[in-house]
């Protein structure tokens, strides 16, 4: 516990969050994070300051990939040391408060941070560096527009003149909330999914695009000349030098997490490690919160995937194994699946064409209105697990399933499955 | 062109935020079931609208989105041109508003809309947030049958409350939610169809879906049912309202 040279206040509010997260867990009510941050800063609002000070090395946001992103630039970072880092995305400030209090008092942060708190964290913390991943249109029964979050960005880096700033070029919000800053790494991480950025953040006028290039007609704004980059085939990145990364070595799949690892890799150097000793680092990790994890539930062995949005679902579904191996898509609108799954519609279902979907979740049937008219064959099933549960033929003599899932139900599976 | 009907879909990169592709996908669906081949021209701000689409379909977006939009549509002129020679128009939530006399912009100001629907937008004191149900009305003149017969289902997400003109019909009375913010929800004007229902309107509500290419092709087409779709609005309407 980072209790040495804490305020007496702070001190306090520890000793009385963790007693509150050790009575929660012992009555069975969860894992207790949340409790004991509540309970910390009630007590001591300032906790997160006193116990940040002088040792947060990044913070990371955006709408897709800061999980996956945090986890790879902590790995990287345990070369010079060791590191602190939320153990399961959770990047509210209670999660980021206990994070803070369980670890090291010496080791360095890197944290997750939800896009909306960021700029009272980045108050709070003081970091070295952030990194900003991607915006996107996300739960928008509850979230902000777009457009506003990147204002409050802006803002944000308008009073943190020093901070270090590694920004995806590619993605028009994120150069905006950073086009003015002084000290910004570019990267040019990619953007699959564009339709929340057509219209210029600065003046309301429809980007030009020309592949991976923008730039505004109407004020004049255009994409950075890029400081890193990711290329394709094989997925590498490049360095300001012209030095090259192979990332076909890397434990997490797809092209969006070879974008994380470049945004991670463009951080690493930012932060004066070495990139390639990083990337080694890199490597080892495959499992993410659960995220990419196979878990025994029931009969089957499931790889679990998270998605989101239609930004995250785009990419999830070039992972999948090809036709005709069938796949679990599980659909929920609790609160924090958000409410509305109209954007179901947005998410290229088709990809999946010539395999058959178990459609499931508390939503199975949008989902299964929407495979209809993408002609996509498909089973609604209650609870595949089950084992009477009328599963497509051979499904259950696949050494593995694919499961994409949307939050609660990806929490969940992943809570009552045993690791595999 | 070759196919039996041609739909429009107006600017989806400015609106189109909440699944509104589906309305497009849902009218090709549908025209399929009812023998029907279609064409959906997926028409981008700074492409001219065509002036002679049978269906133009409008959706809903962010509020500088919305304003941009009308300006172009403004600018370009065939919307008009369209709605005044009677072709089917759905328009959703951003895209209904900006039909009307005037809807408020992202500071809440008054900004001009096309004035093709007699209806004016105002904030709501409190953002509408969450599912919608509706009944439908009977017609305006009682001796003609009522357009629609089956509840409409949705989920709305908006900021604005819109009061309709003499000339305008609600689509609906409100069950569940807010809708126009009056007891009312959507507007119905000759072939003009706007609403607050997403989710997207014509997945969950096909029955306006059937309405917009029976004007569009000018017959009586008859009702199809299909049972993901009935499953589907059984389980909201149980959720929703309970019934
Ligand atoms: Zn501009």
């Amino acid at each position: 516990m980072a209790s040495g040279k804490l305020p007496w206040r702070t001190r306090s509010a520890l000793a009385a969050g963790r007693a509150a997260s050790a009575l929660s867990r012992a009555t069975g009510r969860g894992e207790g994070m949340v409790i004991g941050g509540q309970v910390i800063l009630r007590i001591a609002p300032e906790a997160i300051a006193d116990l940040a000070r002088n040792r947060v090395a990044a913070l990371v946001s955006a709408t897709n990939g800061k999980t996956s992103t945090t986890r790879l630039l902590a790995s990287s970072l345990e070369q010079a040391g060791p590191v602190v880092s939320q153990p399961t995305g959770a990047n509210l400030s209670t999660g980021i408060v206990v994070a803070l209090s369980d670890a090291d008092p010496t080791a360095r942060a890197v944290l997750e941070v939800d896009e909306l708190y960021l700029p009272q964290i980045m108050q709070q913390t003081a970091p070295q560096i952030i990194l900003l991943g991607n915006l996107s249109r996300d739960q928008l029964d509850r979230m902000n527009e777009v457009a506003m979050i990147a204002r409050r960005w802006r803002d944000m880096l308008a009073q943190h003149p020093d901070v270090h700033v590694v920004a995806n070029a590619d993605d028009p919000m994120i150069e905006f909330a950073a086009a003015e800053h002084a000290h910004v790494s570019w990267v040019a991480a990619g953007q699959a999914w564009a339709s929340d950025s057509a219209v210029c953040a600065e003046c309301g006028t429809l980007l030009r695009r020309d592949d991976a290039d923008w730039s505004c007609p109407g004020c004049g704004r255009r994409r950075p000349p890029p400081n890193w980059s990711l290329l394709a085939d094989p997925w590498r990145a490049v360095d300001p030098a012209g030095r090259e990364y192979d990332l076909s070595q890397l434990g997490l799949p797809g092209r969006f997490n070879a974008a994380n690892a470049t945004m991670a890799l463009a951080a690493t150097a930012a932060l004066g490690a070495d990139p390639a000793v990083g990337l080694l680092r890199m490597q080892s990790v495959d499992s993410v919160s659960g995220r990419y994890g196979v878990f025994h539930v029931g009969a089957l062995n499931i790889r679990l995937l998270l998605a989101k949005n239609p930004a995250g679902w785009t990419e999830l579904l070039d992972i999948m194994p090809p036709a005709p191996t069938p796949v679990i898509i599980t659909i929920n609108s609790d609160y924090a699946d958000g409410r509305d799954p109209s954007w179901l519609w947005d998410v290229p279902f088709e990809k999946l064409r010539g395999r058959t979907v178990v459609a499931t979740g508390f939503r199975r049937r949008d989902l299964a209105v929407r495979l209809t008219q993408a002609n996509i064959d498909h089973v609604v099933i209650d609870n595949p697990y089950a084992p009477d549960a009328p599963l497509p033929p051979g499904m259950r003599d696949l050494p593995q399933v694919d499961c994409a899932a949307t939050y609660t139900a990806f929490q969940q599976l992943r809570t009552s499955g045993v690791p595999a | 062109m070759s196919a039996d009907l041609t739909i429009a879909a107006i600017y989806a990169d400015l609106l189109g935020t909440y699944g509104d592709n589906g309305n497009a996908a849902t009218l090709l669906h549908r025209a399929r079931l009812h023998g029907l081949s279609a064409d959906v021209i997926s028409i981008q701000p700074g492409d001219p609208v065509p002036s002679q689409a049978d269906i133009y379909l409008l959706g809903g977006g962010e509020d500088t989105a919305q304003t941009a939009a009308c300006s172009a549509l403004r600018a370009d002129g065939n919307i008009r041109t369209a709605a005044e020679r009677g072709a089917a128009i759905l328009a959703i939530c951003a895209g209904y508003q900006l039909f009307g006399e005037y809807f408020p912009d992202s500071t809440g100001t008054r900004s001009p809309g096309l004035g093709l629907l007699d209806i004016r937008t105002d904030r709501l004191a409190q953002r509408a947030v969450g599912e919608l149900a509706a009944a439908p009305v009977p017609a305006a003149d009682s001796t003609e049958p009522p357009l629609f017969s089956e509840r409409f289902t949705g989920y709305e997400n908006h900021a604005g409350g819109t009061v309709r003109g003499p000339s305008v019909q609600p689509l609906g009375r409100v069950l569940a939610g807010v809708g126009n913010g009056d007891g009312t929800e959507g507007s119905v004007s000759g072939h003009i169809i706007g609403s607050y229902l997403h989710g997207p309107c014509l997945v969950r509500n096909p029955e306006i879906a059937d309405q917009l290419l029976r004007w569009a092709v000018d017959r009586e087409l008859p009702a199809l049912e299909e049972q993901a779709v009935s499953e589907l609005r059984a389980e909201r309407f149980r959720t929703v309202l309970g019934h």
